[in-house]
């Protein structure tokens, strides 16, 4: 009885293995270097353009929504606030617009482009939960990190780098200048951007332990702490900030019911982005900004989605395709009748590790089948009748090639029948 | 008899895991040494932007210890008992030829887990000494499946070890490699915490499979 539990201890973990290792063997050997595509809005034909690489090589295609193919000096300059510098080398600034005319300076002031991945959300990646409050009036060139680090928890301590102690003066004074604000600890979240490489420092939000948004800064080594109007309704999920020059927003806010929202920089208003069909799980937002419109391009890894807004965040067009990349090559389709289901170890969109399963559906009954008729074989050539392999055979037939390989490496045995 | 049992797995292992013992002790020395170099060289706050956010290991010289640890052991304890016949005679004595196998494997495992215990004690210990206690306990889960690692290099080694089919060796070898490189495909802090109970349970499964080969062994013709 043990030898029996023993080898099928040994049968499941092969399948196992082999669920998770055969596929990404697949992906090494069949995997292509498709990207996704690059989709922009036109500002001189007012339509969407897009840059997709559509077979091996550099078989590039630059195309409009409406299908008409552009050479890639032409497609360049449909979306001249991207390529400002090469429109500047072709001799085309100021650009001329309809009524508008836009030097260097006026597209350089206006540029910006805001991302926010899966990646980004708390819930996606491991996060030690300790930030470093940097000091937002630095009075220098560049911003330096502190030399304590913030602890967000029933209180807000600060721990110093150098000693590896609790800074219990530096705690009290955050603590209390928090408290007085009408913050209730514990402190649920803290969201900031980690890094002295950034136009200047926000300092961080910090969500209390009733839902209650507060923006904290260290100025001139004090806390300044102000309290964030959140509108009713809107439960704070996740916070993306982004400090840029241009001092317009200061990141995303992301919403309990999925809602994104722009944050301002100076009042903290929130600015709802009509994004349809985003989901921020599974999709890459990029907000590319010019000094005509706002256009959020947002992807999973099969549809591109593309929103052109005007300079009040009101929508104008909207447009969808299905990327390139998501084509179904043969080798997918083969796959996919070949094993009933694989075992995913990396998630695109976490940090995470994990172990999904995703089935093949009834495509694999070919692969199921075969697989079948060859275990029948190898029982044959065993000398083991089949009915004295039923639960070998049932195996196959839940596993596919996956079972049928850990048969062989793991074969059924006289005494050891099933 | 589970008294002579255990004396005699001791005695075939003693001075291979007292070698292991200083090796860990050994390399938890080196990253003490290496932390408090880094620290004396740098600047702490930057060291902590490093850990923290840039997602950079410290301590990845313990890594692939527990699992050559593992392997060490079992080679230890079952590669003499291969040779010469001498493992057909201990499945002949008076008790069930499964319990015997695991309690080798037990205490091959305890001693192997012995030695985890003390590189998970060690870790925690050296990085809360320059980082806060989050930072060790991220360091503690991040070597989690480093230490699961060394059951599984463990088992998957007396499995090949005990296998009387040379065939069969390589089959097992490979598996556990499978189970081994599984177990390394992280690149920052902390990202085995949601499949760390099913890898668990996964390993688990090694422990009831090591009756094969012995009963393939017993049982051969």
């Amino acid at each position: 009885m043990t030898a029996r539990l023993a080898r099928w201890s040994l049968l499941l973990l092969t399948i196992l293995l082999l669920a998770i290792w055969i596929p990404q063997a697949k992906e090494l050997l069949f995997d292509d270097r498709f990207g996704k595509t690059q989709l922009f809005y036109s500002p001189v034909i007012e339509r969407f353009v897009y840059k997709e690489l559509i077979g091996e090589g550099h078989q590039f295609v630059y195309r409009d929504q409406d299908g008409t193919d552009y050479d890639r000096e032409s497609f360049e300059t449909l979306i001249p606030f991207i390529y400002y510098k090469n429109m500047e080398l072709w001799g085309r600034l100021p650009l001329v617009l309809g009524e508008h005319r836009f030097d260097k300076a006026a597209i350089v002031a206006e540029r910006q482009v805001m991302e926010f991945k899966p990646q980004d959300l708390s819930d996606q990646t491991p996060r030690i939960q300790l930030f470093p409050l940097l000091e937002s009036n630095p009075e220098r060139a560049r911003l330096r990190f502190p030399e304590d680090i913030m602890r967000p928890g029933e209180r807000l301590d600060f721990i110093d780098s150098d000693a590896n102690r609790l800074d219990p003066e530096l705690t009290r004074t955050f603590t209390q200048a928090l408290e007085q604000a009408g913050f209730r600890f514990p402190v649920r979240a803290a969201f900031g951007r980690v890094s002295i490489l950034k136009a200047f420092d926000a300092g961080y939000f910090l969500l209390d332990s009733g839902g209650a948004l507060f923006h904290l800064r260290r100025l001139d080594g004090a806390p300044e702490v102000a309290a964030v109007p959140i509108p009713e309704g809107i439960a704070v999920r996740d916070i993306k900030v982004t400090e840029n020059k241009r001092h317009e927003l200061i990141g995303f806010l992301l919403a309990e019911d999925g809602r994104l929202f722009l944050m301002t920089e100076r009042d903290h208003d929130l600015i709802a982005l009509d994004l349809p069909g985003y989901d921020p799980d599974r999709m890459e937002l990029k907000i590319l900004f010019n000094p005509l419109y706002r256009t959020a391009v947002y992807s999973d890894r099969e549809t591109i989605h593309a929103v052109v807004m005007d300079r009040d965040y009101h929508p104008i067009d909207r447009y969808a395709r299905r990327m390139a990349m998501a084509r179904e090559r043969p080798v997918d389709r083969v796959w996919e009748m070949l094993v009933p289901f694989n075992l995913n170890l990396h998630d695109p969109d976490s940090r995470y590790l994990s172990l999904d399963v995703r089935f093949h559906g009834l495509a694999a009954a070919i692969g199921v089948a075969a697989s079948l008729l060859l275990a029948l074989e190898i029982l044959r050539l065993r000398g083991i009748r089949p009915t004295r392999a039923r639960m070998d055979l049932l195996l196959v037939l839940f596993t596919g090639l996956y079972g049928l390989l850990a048969l062989i490496l793991i074969p059924p045995e006289h005494g050891l029948e099933t | 008899m589970l008294g002579a049992i255990i004396l005699k797995e001791w005695l075939k292992i003693r001075w291979v895991w007292g070698a292991a013992l200083l090796v860990h002790l050994g390399m938890l020395v080196y990253l003490l040494l290496a932390m408090r170099h880094q620290f004396q060289v740098e600047h702490s706050e930057m060291i902590w932007y490093w850990a923290f956010e840039l997602r950079r290991l410290l301590y990845t010289q313990i890594q692939y210890l527990p699992a050559l640890t593992g392997a060490v052991i079992a080679a230890a304890q079952f590669g003499p008992e291969m040779l010469g016949g001498r493992f057909r005679l201990s499945l002949h004595l008076p008790v069930r030829g499964d319990l015997l196998v695991w309690c080798w494997v037990g205490f091959g495992a305890l001693m192997g887990g012995l030695l985890a215990l003390l590189d998970g004690a060690g870790l925690y210990w050296i990085i809360s000494i320059w980082f806060p206690r989050e930072a060790a306990e991220s360091a503690l889960l991040t070597a989690l499946p480093w230490l699961l690692g060394g059951w599984v290099a463990y088992f998957g080694a007396t499995l090949a070890l005990l296998e009387p089919s040379r065939a069969r060796r390589p089959v097992y070898a490979g598996l556990t490699l499978a189970f081994l490189a599984l177990l390394d495909q992280g690149h920052g802090y902390q990202e085995y915490d949601r499949i760390m109970p099913q890898l668990t349970g996964l390993a688990l499964l090694l422990l009831p499979a090591v009756i094969l080969p012995a009963h393939r062994y017993r049982h051969r013709g």
